[in-house]
């Protein structure tokens, strides 16, 4: 063989290595995870025993708890407490699209310029940063422990969430019908209400349904700490290891999560 | 050597694509396939190395009846004929070297094939690139390439193989006009050099008549020309197409 | 429908109903509606308290001094390795064993839909459990400690990486695939040769984004018993607002780092 080629051979990059010893410092990392847990031994070993009694408590659903009928307030039954974390949900969200809305053109470099757009940014960085339950935590002293300080927590966290995305997608709009109306001798307000809000709706009704997808999510887990919703039955039945009462509020989440989804899905594909 | 005696194609959805194509083609030939889209180009090419399999009739690939093959033993047919795409068909974001070694899978067993290639394999994969010139862009990512090097690309991959037979599906028919005839050329450099047998679907009539000997011309399933590309005249070229060419169907070169 | 418009060329023309309205309606409506579940008590609202409890966060109580304060956070290297920990191990065991599932869930390497549409629907049932819930279902079987934390995020990470990866291997260039299967390559090392090279970019990045998005979760797994930072607030919620506000401060710089470490490596490997 020639000598191009013997060189090219000596040449020939082996980045194989670094790739196995990052595999391998992972993979210790990961391993040393597990030691000094406290592990209840007993549980585990009797495991499909009382993985047995979990499920078989879980699926005895307590139907009047579920509707808040016979014994129950219909206040204290599932459904209301379902339709209470949909109620927190979307009223977030919308709050949170709303004055996002603002924000999104305060943080795109189109319209602000790099220097106030990366000032917004980190605003929105910092709201974005706090996870929900600290807010809540925070907000819960405020406001009490009801279901508007889940609102606002959602709402709050959206905005960080939304204007980012909405900024992105005000940077990445078609400017050609901004050129139009600009040719047609639209004012500033014109050329904002006709040729970007049309433009970017789709995208930004697009993030926001998908907001309100993981905002749903999110609502389902603030009652644990008293921000309303459906947590707080979630975290009562998880305390007193009652089975079937958990079963009927992970019956309730599960469908309330697959019907989000599904409208949601719907929803963003026929925008697009 | 190939060999179709009165094969027959149809598809699931009851297209024939083939209607008792009967044809030989012997080592060291430059073959090229000409018709309309549809005729049956492509279905004939993908036979002879069964990526698409025929309904009926014989298809003997050095005496060995194709249509019985299948598991390992189609896989030692198929290591053997080397086929190049019209989309070049690379891994855009692998070097150049990584595609071309690719070609060596064959040679090993699943399992062998997992880990690392031999010294052999390397060398072999090295020399392919040097052979088509392009061996400086050894350890570039693919997508960094040009279209006509991305081609040459693919050819090392099958130069590889170390074949008998290449297969060329419109290979030049995404490359401008002045790669197209550095590629055309490098087909029969290798066909001259190493006396690989190259069969060529050409969309573009000048080039199959410029680089070819042996022109073959497909209408409607049925072979309705096999004969040397100097013979063709305005008048075949009516009775394959069905009539006179279009304007890209010409590529233009002297 | 509105009212025809007569043209003077004789055709006529309907103007059809403008579809923005009516969702605006849907939706003012929802809104209306949903507000009868969010009732105002006015008098649980204190905004006064928010100013109380800024300051009691962000100030040493108790007697403490500014020094307290801070060597607090340093004490706090424990949890945040249990809660990095907890993320790290959960991403990575959750993500690889997304890997297999994926491959079966693509419609393009396995034809059959009989594997593909229960796998499809498992996964999704699995990603509409909220982690914190997987959290306290897991300390039953294991116990307080960041080991039950480690598996609500492998599980959380699992349904999301399975569909992100099928949905990656679905639209996946077959071309180098179908070339490799022409050398004489069977499906497994074709599969290995062409379309484990165009994933595996697309599996990194995906990793790092769940990690980062574990990083928060599992920062506050710890209030429902899975150890880490969240336990730290959980104890000291009660009567040491400052250590509460130093942990908050401890966790969100950690968040930080995290997320731009993220974002730049990912953008590296495009």
């Amino acid at each position: 063989m020639n000598e191009r080629v013997a060189l090219a051979y000596k040449q020939q990059p082996r980045k194989w290595i670094a790739n196995i010893a990052l595999a391998i410092i992972i993979l210790f990392f990961v391993a040393i995870s597990f030691t000094g847990s406290t592990i209840n031994w007993y549980r585990l070993a009797n495991f499909s025993q009382s993985f047995n009694t979990m499920i078989r408590g879980i699926v005895d659903i307590n139907w009047a708890f579920f509707f808040g009928i016979d014994g129950f307030q219909f206040s204290e039954g599932i459904v209301y407490k379902t339709l209470e974390t949909l109620a927190m949900a979307f009223l977030g969200t919308m709050i949170g699209a709303v004055l996002a809305l603002p924000f999104g053109f305060l943080a795109a470099v189109n319209v602000v310029g790099k220097k106030w757009a990366k000032v917004s940014e980190a605003l929105l960085v910092l709201i974005r940063v706090f996870p929900e339950i600290i807010l809540a935590i925070i907000l819960i002293k405020g406001f009490g422990m009801t279901p508007l300080t889940g609102v606002l927590t959602i709402g709050i966290h959206s905005i960080g969430m939304l204007g980012k995305l909405f900024a992105e997608a005000i940077d990445n709009m078609d400017r050609s019908s901004l050129e139009a109306l600009d040719s047609v001798g639209a004012s500033t307000w014109q050329k904002i209400l006709y040729g970007i809000i049309p433009n970017i709706m789709p995208d930004l009704t697009s993030v926001s349904l998908y907001r309100f997808d993981i905002n749903v999510r999110s609502a389902s887990i603030l009652g644990i700490i008293g921000a309303g919703g459906i947590g707080a039955p979630l975290l009562i039945a998880a305390n007193n290891w009652s089975w079937n009462m958990l079963g009927t509020v992970l019956l309730a989440i599960i469908l309330m999560v697959l019907a989000v989804d599904f409208i949601s899905s719907y929803l963003r594909n026929k925008l697009v | 050597m190939i060999r179709f005696v009165n094969v027959f194609k149809t598809y699931d959805n009851g297209v024939q694509a083939l209607k008792g194509v009967s044809l030989t083609i012997n080592d060291g030939e430059f073959v090229a396939i000409i018709g309309l889209s549809g005729a049956g180009k492509s279905t004939l090419l993908r036979s002879i190395n069964k990526m698409h399999a025929i309904t009926s009739g014989q298809l003997l690939v050095d005496d060995v009846d194709v249509a019985q093959l299948k598991g390992k033993q189609l896989r030692l047919l198929r290591r053997s004929i080397g086929m190049i795409f019209q989309s070049f068909n690379l891994v855009k974001r692998m070097s150049v070297y990584k595609n071309v070694l690719a070609g060596r899978v064959a040679y090993h067993s699943t399992v062998t094939s997992l880990g690392f290639f031999p010294r052999e394999d390397r060398y072999i994969a090295l020399e392919a690139l040097d052979t088509m010139g392009i061996l400086e862009k050894a350890f570039t990512r693919v997508d960094q390439l040009s279209g006509g090097q991305q081609q040459r690309v693919a050819l090392a991959r099958s130069l590889a193989q170390k074949p008998k037979i290449i297969l060329a599906d419109e290979p030049v028919a995404s490359l401008d006009p002045i790669t197209t005839v550095q590629v055309m050329n490098d087909f029969s450099k290798i066909n001259r050099d190493f006396g690989i047998t190259i069969v060529a679907n050409m969309h573009h009539v000048d080039l199959a008549l410029k680089y070819a000997k042996r022109i073959i011309g497909i209408r409607d399933g049925l072979i309705v020309y096999d004969g040397p590309s100097k013979d063709i005249n305005d008048k075949i070229l009516e009775s394959i197409y069905g009539r006179s060419l279009a304007h890209d169907e010409v590529l233009g070169v002297e | 429908m509105a009212h025809p418009f007569n043209l003077s060329s004789g055709k006529s023309v309907r103007i059809p109903f403008n579809r923005t309205i009516v969702v605006f309606v849907i939706i003012a409506l929802l809104t209306i509606g949903f507000s009868f579940f969010i009732p105002v008590k006015w008098h649980l609202i204190r905004i006064d308290q928010l100013w109380v409890i800024f300051s009691r966060l962000f100030t040493p109580s108790h007697s403490r001094t500014w020094g307290d304060y801070f060597s607090f956070m340093l004490t706090l290297g424990d949890p945040l390795l249990a809660t990095l920990q907890m993320s790290l191990a959960g991403t990575v065991i959750g993500c690889v064993l997304a890997v297999p599932v994926a491959v079966l869930a693509a419609r393009n390497i396995f034809k059959s839909k009989i594997i593909s549409i229960p796998v499809k629907l498992l996964m999704n049932l699995v990603r509409t459990i909220p982690t914190m819930i997987l959290a306290i279902l897991a300390t039953f079987f294991v116990g307080l400690g960041i080991l039950s934390g480690i598996i609500a995020i492998a599980i959380f990470s699992f349904g999301i990486m399975a569909k992100m990866l099928y949905e990656a291997i679905e639209t996946v260039d077959m071309g180098p695939f179908e070339a490799l299967e022409s050398t004489g390559a069977n499906k497994i090392v074709a599969f290995q040769h062409a379309v484990v090279s165009q994933i595996a970019p697309i599996f990194i990045s995906y990793t790092i984004y769940i990690f980062e998005i574990n990083i928060r979760a599992s920062a506050v797994l710890g209030y429902v018993g899975a150890g880490g930072i969240g336990a730290v607030i959980k104890n000291n919620i009660l009567y040491n607002y400052d250590r509460v506000g130093a942990t908050i401060i401890v966790m969100l710089v950690v968040i930080l780092i995290v997320q731009f470490t993220s974002n730049y490596i990912r953008r590296k490997l495009q």
